[in-house]
């Protein structure tokens, strides 16, 4: 009796269930779902917040534009919380429950390299803004749905090596944050250094989370260097620049701008931070698509779009994505969505600054979007070489001093 | 030599502050007898009290206090919400409970104070130099304000009435009953206690880092670490263990490297309670 009741409340239930997910497959047809996967929380979030916004803005624009390729965007927002085990977790509940076809925004090749394998199993795209070399080739990128629209931590470090040499350092050490990102940077500076016939007094590999850093800088002081080039966020460096500062030592520093920035400044005090180097990867500044960018930016976040160069990234890869499937046709699947995308984003072709612009020159032939983080020109590992802006930190202003190109 | 020193000393700093969360934790588990994840949360709200504090008086000692209170208040209405009404259940509820009230306050302190990144503005000092030894003023103040809280606790355990009764309950808490200990007005009275440590440890960590709502939670780990091999339940114990931890990682780091150090203080650990599985001042009963 018992049994059978329950079996009848099984049917019941799956009979009740079955329009549901039926109408779900079928909606699918018309909408195409997008993760976004940034880093709200933790070490990731003075961008993260921003960076979702620009996704949401892009995704709005390319809607009210009619769509790409008759398609619509469906957004669905996650919290790395800028650590790989919370990433994992967000990416499997957007692609098992949100069933999205492309993950973007993802900040810190930690958690890029972390979600990866989802995004392979599933056969759907990732754009991150991760630096980590290892995000290029197979393994992690076997399949080629990955795409990096930020400077590899190689071409970080080349930009450091080219800044030592122009402001005269002799005896660079350098100190990175444990995890794959940080010591990216510090070793693509020390191979660009040794290949200018450099050389390196000290390497220090630190972990996160720590009350002092103190034994740390005291292994590098010891060398003497005359510059410290860092592969690290902004926590870690605010705790190391305040014990630096207090050691007394007057040795310059070269940090990428993720943690450099004005946050940095205001926690440290001007004159701890009077002469630091910043570099960062610059935005495609002045060009159209840029100024598209930074009217949403400033809607969204009531900020400049020059403040986050990570939104400018998301911005593109909404944007790119939507070319590629406007230029692949109605109900494309993944694979002809990719072969689209250099194709809509690489040199031959006109040059479109938006998506309604790319949407109309479509009709007409090729197009080549110059975006607003970047050219955005992929090459055959699907990065990008955006170019570098070398700031100093002057009065508690952090001041653009001239652009490195590599 | 030189450099040894210093890297004791700075152990010793982190150790007292980390310290001070394990005795957070052992406090609630020698009475209430369950480990309180909340406890790294209770501490990054004391931060965050202590900075609105300071910001709107203008002192950090009127920051402090505000920082103190708001943790002791939040960790009893963490007692009267959910850890009373587990109270007569297995600890493990108690534990998974207190883990869900660290993502509320996490999540609550994310909405009002955003994830920026904050500090406590107090000016960068040069260090005094003794025998060639440096001294850092601010990690002076930092060590004396944590052994003051360390005295002020020991105090009110072992001097006033309320910490003979705590420490009654502690030991047996039925036999404590029996004599006519309330263990309502223990329960608000340990609450209050491990909460306004909590916020103290809280403070003097962002005085010393950068004060984020997961700043609280990252130091769980390593002030569990303290708890329990200093013999948990038992409060010389998990000071006495936070800066023995702290001085092994430290010191540790010419020879291992700072990419093992945190590993090597857990082998520590290991160690010692393969050797004395009660931990180091622990008894046999497991809670004093």
């Amino acid at each position: 009796m018992n049994l059978t009741r329950r079996m009848t409340l099984q049917s019941l239930a799956a009979a009740a269930l079955a329009p549901a997910l039926g109408g779900q497959a079928f909606a699918q047809g018309a909408t195409f779902r997008i993760g976004a996967l940034n880093p709200v929380t933790g070490a990731g979030s003075p961008y993260g917040s921003g960076m979702q916004k620009m996704i949401l803005a892009a995704a709005e624009m390319v809607n009210a534009a009619g769509g790409a390729g008759g398609r619509k965007f469906e957004v669905f927002s996650e919290d790395t919380q800028t650590t790989p085990q919370a990433a994992v977790l967000a990416a499997k509940k957007l692609i098992e429950v949100n069933k999205v076809q492309a993950v973007v925004g993802t900040w810190s090749s930690g958690i890029s390299l972390a979600v990866i394998p989802l995004i392979n199993d599933a056969n759907i795209f990732l754009m991150n803004t991760s630096g980590a070399p290892a995000l290029s080739v197979p393994p992690a990128n076997a399949k080629g749905l990955s795409y990096r629209f930020q400077a590899t931590n190689d071409r970080f470090g080349r930009a450091f090596a080219e800044l030592c040499e122009k402001e005269g350092f002799k005896r660079p050490a350098t100190m990175a944050f444990n995890n794959a990102s940080g010591i990216g940077n510090t070793e693509g500076f020390k191979k660009a250094w040794e290949k200018k016939g450099g050389k390196v007094v000290a390497n220090v590999v630190y972990e996160p989370n720590q009350t002092s850093y103190r034994a740390e800088l005291q292994k590098v002081l010891a060398e003497k260097p005359d510059v410290i080039v860092t592969g690290s966020y902004l926590g870690d460096t605010t705790i190391i620049l305040r014990e630096w500062f207090q050691t007394g030592e007057t040795t310059k520093w070269v940090i990428p701008a993720w943690a450099a920035n004005p946050q940095l400044v205001k926690a440290i005090g001007n004159e701890a931070a009077e002469g630091l180097f910043a570099v960062d990867s610059i935005s495609n500044e002045g060009s159209p698509a840029f100024a598209a960018y930074d009217a949403a930016y400033k809607k969204a976040m009531n900020q400049p779009g020059l403040s986050n160069v990570y939104a400018a990234m998301t911005w593109d890869m909404v944007v790119t994505l939507a070319l590629a499937m406007e230029a692949a046709g109605p109900n494309a699947d993944i694979a002809a969505i990719n072969k689209k995308i250099r194709e809509v984003a690489n040199p031959a072709g006109t040059k479109v600054s938006t998506f309604a612009e790319g949407k109309e020159a479509l009709k007409k032939g090729k197009i080549n979007y110059e975006g607003a983080s970047s050219v955005l020109d992929f090459d055959e590992h699907g990065d990008v070489t955006p170019d570098f802006s070398v700031s100093r930190v002057e009065k508690g202003e952090i001041k653009r001093k001239y652009i490195v190109k590599i | 030599m030189i450099s040894f020193i210093e890297l004791a000393l700075n152990g010793i700093v982190s150790g007292l502050v980390i310290g001070l969360a394990a005795l957070s934790i052992t406090l609630v588990f020698g009475v209430a007898r369950f480990p309180n994840a909340a406890t790294g949360d209770v501490m990054s709200l004391g931060a965050f009290a202590a900075l609105a504090g300071a910001s709107a008086s203008g002192t950090l000692l009127v920051g402090g206090l505000a920082g103190i209170g708001v943790a002791a208040l939040v960790s009893l209405a963490c007692y009267f919400l959910v850890f009373q009404k587990l109270a007569s259940r297995p600890p493990v509820a108690s534990l998974l409970a207190s883990i869900g009230v660290a993502f509320v306050i996490r999540a609550a302190m994310g909405v009002a104070f955003g994830h920026q990144q904050k500090v406590f503005d107090l000016p960068l000092a040069r260090p005094w130099r003794v025998l060639d030894i440096r001294f850092h003023p601010t990690d002076l103040k930092i060590s004396l304000a944590a052994l003051a809280t360390l005295a002020v606790v020991f105090l009110i355990l072992h001097a006033t009435p309320i910490g003979r009764r705590m420490r009654a309950v502690a030991d047996d808490p039925s036999l404590a009953r029996v004599s006519g200990i309330s263990p309502r007005r223990i329960m608000v009275a340990l609450w209050l206690l491990s909460g306004a440590v909590a916020g103290m440890a809280g403070i003097l960590v962002g005085i010393k880092t950068v004060v984020t709502p997961e700043m609280g939670w990252d130091l769980l780990l390593p002030a569990f670490a303290a708890a329990i091999f200093g013999g948990i339940g038992h409060p010389v114990g998990a000071v006495v263990a936070g800066v023995i931890l702290g001085i092994v990682q430290e010191v540790a780091t010419p020879f291992v490297g700072f990419t093992y150090k945190i590993a090597l203080s857990f082998a520590v650990l290991l160690a010692v309670l393969l050797f004395r599985p009660k931990g180091l001042f622990g008894t046999v009963a497991g809670a004093r």
